[in-house]
């Protein structure tokens, strides 16, 4: 009942969508494909922009879409961030941010200046759009979005139009917009590390179709050569960071399953994160290991021993507490340590990264 | 020797047409439409070679035309008046030469207008009444004077619809959005109009008398066509054409 | 108006409250056309586009004369209107306006068409997202987007129709105070050799004319954007 169902077909001229998901109706659920895989359609599809004749949508037990329902966009309780952030040139920022809180019944500005500064936008409110820089209209787009009450946030690529400089002066803000939004989110997006640092759910789409619909964890634990690079195998871990041993700069990140230490980076306990740990840097062993530079060390059982890019490697799954780790390691050492499904087994973990 | 002679009569041949192939523009009043086609058609049987061009129009436009240095050799006023006021203004090559006395009838298209009399324009089953603009066009002017003489004016004006001149009142009556129209007589015995519905002729006791004249214009005071033309017109075949259409011709008003 | 006669002034009115009304008209049922044709993937908008063009290039005359011919009593328009018993459209000012409507017809819709298209999709669907119905986007969005455009049809609209002749000339029947305008009474003055109120009326004209041009010629260049950024 809280999940979002979509189902579309689609018949463009040379193009053809046909989708049958069910998403989960909270946190962020990323749509990945190069481009013309059809995620944009799909999400345009969601918000009623494009009308597929057969569809089915229903969004948090609301049917928006079925063979007798047919919502039109303007009644859809949903924000909606383009890829570029058009603003309307006619009026200021307050007039943009203005234009959707008017038509909406709940619109009230009770939330206005916590939204306002969830973006980072309160000096920007008299400006008129085309005095704007691309990061800027970008967070003024999304506050408008957000400030009708949707009951979910869809966004196209809403970073694409930026360069490397104005992402990463946004990307603090939308991993804002993760942690504290209670509403779901879809996000488009055709690049491997955005998906990486915001996504709970990630869908892989191709030619249409949807080629593969899992959490994030899992997603990132079965690696998929047409969502990651060789490099980029790893697992991701949302935690949160539990312990600071000031005078070694230190801090633990804690998960479900066990902490990690890795290098203090000034964040204050409690504070969510989500962690990066490349399969190349995770080794396994059959005991606890002693004396050893690796200071982190978990016990987990294996869930699955996976072919790597390369004929001599192995990547082998291990389920710690309720999160997947990956290693990589040689298949002859993987042969040599006698690795079979479901054995208890050491993970090292030699280097974690923030993203 | 065969050459040159073939040669010689090739020159011979194309300065003979040289000399005979004249061309001329008559600028003739709306309501002499279809007697001017007969009266050339008439006329090129002993000019075979010649061209003549014409234009029909409002005799008011062709005035204004003539002063501004239109190219018409010969002018067919519907109205003495406007050629004299070219004479007046030196515009003019010949003397002004009345041609006929115009008539004006009540004609419809939809309605058998032989039985009508102005009178029967008050009918309220009669909306609307072609005539011409009576500011500058002279069967209007004589439409209106035969209306105000009948005592019928105040009482028709409101149904009046004016063309431009007569062959735009005539289209008006023909395409069937006025019931009735005052035209000239020239055109109404056209077979053409004469086929639908009927006319009837108008009393010219009703009207001053519509004295209708040529002249040659200064542009065609050294076109020899042009005075070939006009001398035509005094002959008998010409006479019968006009006669034919309807026209009361000078000698015959001034014997009457 | 010392120098021009009542009837000249009244003429003068008439083109006015015409080239009022048909600009009225015009707006009502051109702005939908030209969102249509600036919309609409049906094969046949070439041929609406086609129809709405046609009085640029087409005579007066031959517009007049089919409307007379339509408009009079054994034509589909005269049917009509007799049909509904409205009285006949031809020596009538509503059969002015139905031919001017006609005829200026594409200098209302190529404007709002061209601006409608480079304003594309995109503004209307932000609109739509934040919950504004197609009309509410249409008045808040478009509106004040394209206003140049409006502007530009407005007055080419209106100015056209006050310069218009033939088609009236055909289908008018000259009425004074119901369809002798402007231009036609212009016409009389010349046919009648009257050339002093013939060059006033239409030195007021010129002047209407320049001065109409001048505003759409001098304003601003329209703002090239899409109406988002």
């Amino acid at each position: 009942m809280s999940d979002i169902v979509a189902r579309f077909r689609l018949d463009r001229s040379g193009f053809q969508l046909d989708v049958d998901l069910v998403l989960p109706g909270r946190g962020v659920t990323a749509f990945f494909g190069t481009s013309g895989s059809g995620k944009t359609t799909l999400l345009r599809c969601i918000a009623g922009l494009e009308r597929a004749p057969e569809g089915l949508l229903s969004v948090l037990g609301e049917v928006w879409q079925d063979q007798s329902t047919w919502l039109a966009p303007y009644r859809r309780p949903l924000g909606y961030v383009f890829q570029e952030a058009s603003l309307f040139a006619h009026l200021s920022v307050m007039g943009n941010l203005q234009y959707g809180v008017k038509r909406t019944k709940s619109g009230q500005l009770t939330h206005f200046e916590h939204i306002v500064d969830l973006l980072g936008i309160a000096h920007l409110l008299q400006r008129q759009p085309q005095g704007l820089s691309g990061g800027e209209r970008q967070r003024v787009a999304i506050a408008r979005a957000l400030l009708i009450n949707p009951k979910i946030l869809l966004m196209d690529e809403p970073l694409a139009a930026l360069d490397v400089q104005r992402k990463q002066d946004i990307f603090p803000y939308l991993e804002r917009l993760r942690d504290e939004l209670a509403i779901p989110v879809l996000y488009v997006s055709h690049d491997h590390h955005e998906v990486a640092r915001l996504a709970d759910h990630l869908v892989v789409m191709e030619a249409g179709q949807v080629i593969s619909n899992r959490p994030m964890s899992v997603a990132m634990a079965q690696p998929d050569q047409r969502f990651q690079r060789d490099e980029d195998i790893g697992a991701i871990i949302d935690g949160q960071v539990g312990a600071i041993d000031m005078p070694w700069h230190l801090a633990r990140m804690d998960f479900p399953g066990g902490g990690l230490w890795m290098r203090d980076h000034d964040l204050p306990v409690g504070k969510k994160v989500r962690l990066l740990i490349l399969a190349r840097d995770v080794s396994l062993a059959r005991h606890p290991p002693e004396q050893s530079s690796i200071q982190n060390s978990l016990q987990g059982h294996i869930t699955a021993i996976l072919d790597d890019t390369h004929p001599g490697l192995a990547l082998v799954q291990v389920r710690v507490g309720t999160s997947l780790l990956l290693a990589r390691l040689t298949k002859r050492a993987a042969t040599a340590l006698g690795l079979q499904m479901g054995e208890s087994i050491w993970v090292q973990v030699k280097s974690v990264a923030l993203i | 020797m065969k050459f040159i002679r073939l040669l010689l009569l090739g020159c011979a041949l194309l300065f003979s047409l040289a000399v005979h192939a004249e061309t001329m523009t008559i600028a003739a009043a709306a309501d002499l439409k279809f007697a001017m086609d007969d009266l050339i058609h008439n006329f090129k049987s002993t000019h075979p070679n010649d061209e003549i061009k014409v234009v029909y129009g409002s005799s008011g436009n062709f005035t204004t035309q003539i002063t501004q240095g239109a190219p018409y050799d010969v002018f067919f006023s519907a109205d003495i008046g406007f050629p004299r006021k070219l004479a007046q203004m030196k515009m003019t090559a010949s003397p002004v030469i009345p041609y006929a006395m115009g008539r004006i009838v009540l004609w419809s298209a939809t309605r058998n207008a032989s039985k009508m009399s102005l009178s029967s324009l008050t009918d309220p089953s009669i909306t609307r009444i072609a005539i011409a603009n009576p500011k500058h066009a002279p069967y209007g002017q004589r439409a209106e004077e035969a209306l105000r003489s009948a005592g019928l004016w105040d009482k028709v004006e409101p149904k009046l619809v004016y063309g431009e001149n007569i062959a735009q009142t005539a289209q008006f009556v023909q395409t069937g959005n006025a019931q009735v129209g005052i035209i000239a007589l020239s055109l109404a015995v056209n077979p053409q109009l004469a086929s639908q519905g009927g006319y009837w002729l108008i009393p010219d006791s009703l009207h001053s008398p519509m004295e209708q004249a040529y002249v040659i214009t200064s542009h065609g005071a050294e076109n020899p066509l042009a005075h070939q033309f006009v001398a035509y017109m005094n002959s008998t075949p010409a006479r019968a054409i006009m006669t034919q259409y309807g026209f009361v011709l000078p000698s015959v008003a001034t014997t009457k | 108006m010392m120098f021009l006669s009542d009837g000249d002034l009244q003429s003068l009115v008439l083109s006015l409250e015409l080239a009022g009304s048909v600009t009225a008209i015009l707006l009502l049922i051109g702005t939908p056309i030209a969102w249509w044709l600036a919309h609409s993937r049906a094969w046949w908008k070439v041929l609406v586009s086609v129809t709405v063009a046609m009085p640029l290039v087409l005579p007066p005359s031959v517009l007049g004369f089919y409307l007379l011919i339509a408009m009079g009593p054994q034509g589909p328009l005269g049917m009509l209107t007799h049909t509904l018993g409205i009285a006949p459209l031809p020596f009538s000012f509503a059969g002015l306006l139905v031919a001017s409507v006609l005829y200026a017809l594409p200098f209302m819709v190529q404007p709002l068409q061209n601006a409608f298209e480079a304003l594309g999709d995109r503004p209307l669907e932000v609109a739509a997202t934040l919950r504004a119905s197609p009309l509410d986007a249409f008045f808040t969005v478009v509106l004040p987007l394209t206003w140049p455009a409006f502007l530009t049809a407005i007055t080419l609209s209106f100015a056209h129709t006050v310069g218009e002749f033939g088609v009236v000339l055909m289908i008018g029947g000259n009425l004074p105070g119901i369809t002798r305008v402007a231009s036609l009474q212009i016409f009389d003055h010349v046919e009648a050799l009257e050339y002093a109120e013939a060059n006033h009326l239409a030195l007021m004209l010129l002047l209407f004319s320049f001065l109409v041009l001048l505003l759409v010629y001098a304003r601003q260049p329209a703002r090239r954007q899409d109406g988002v950024s």
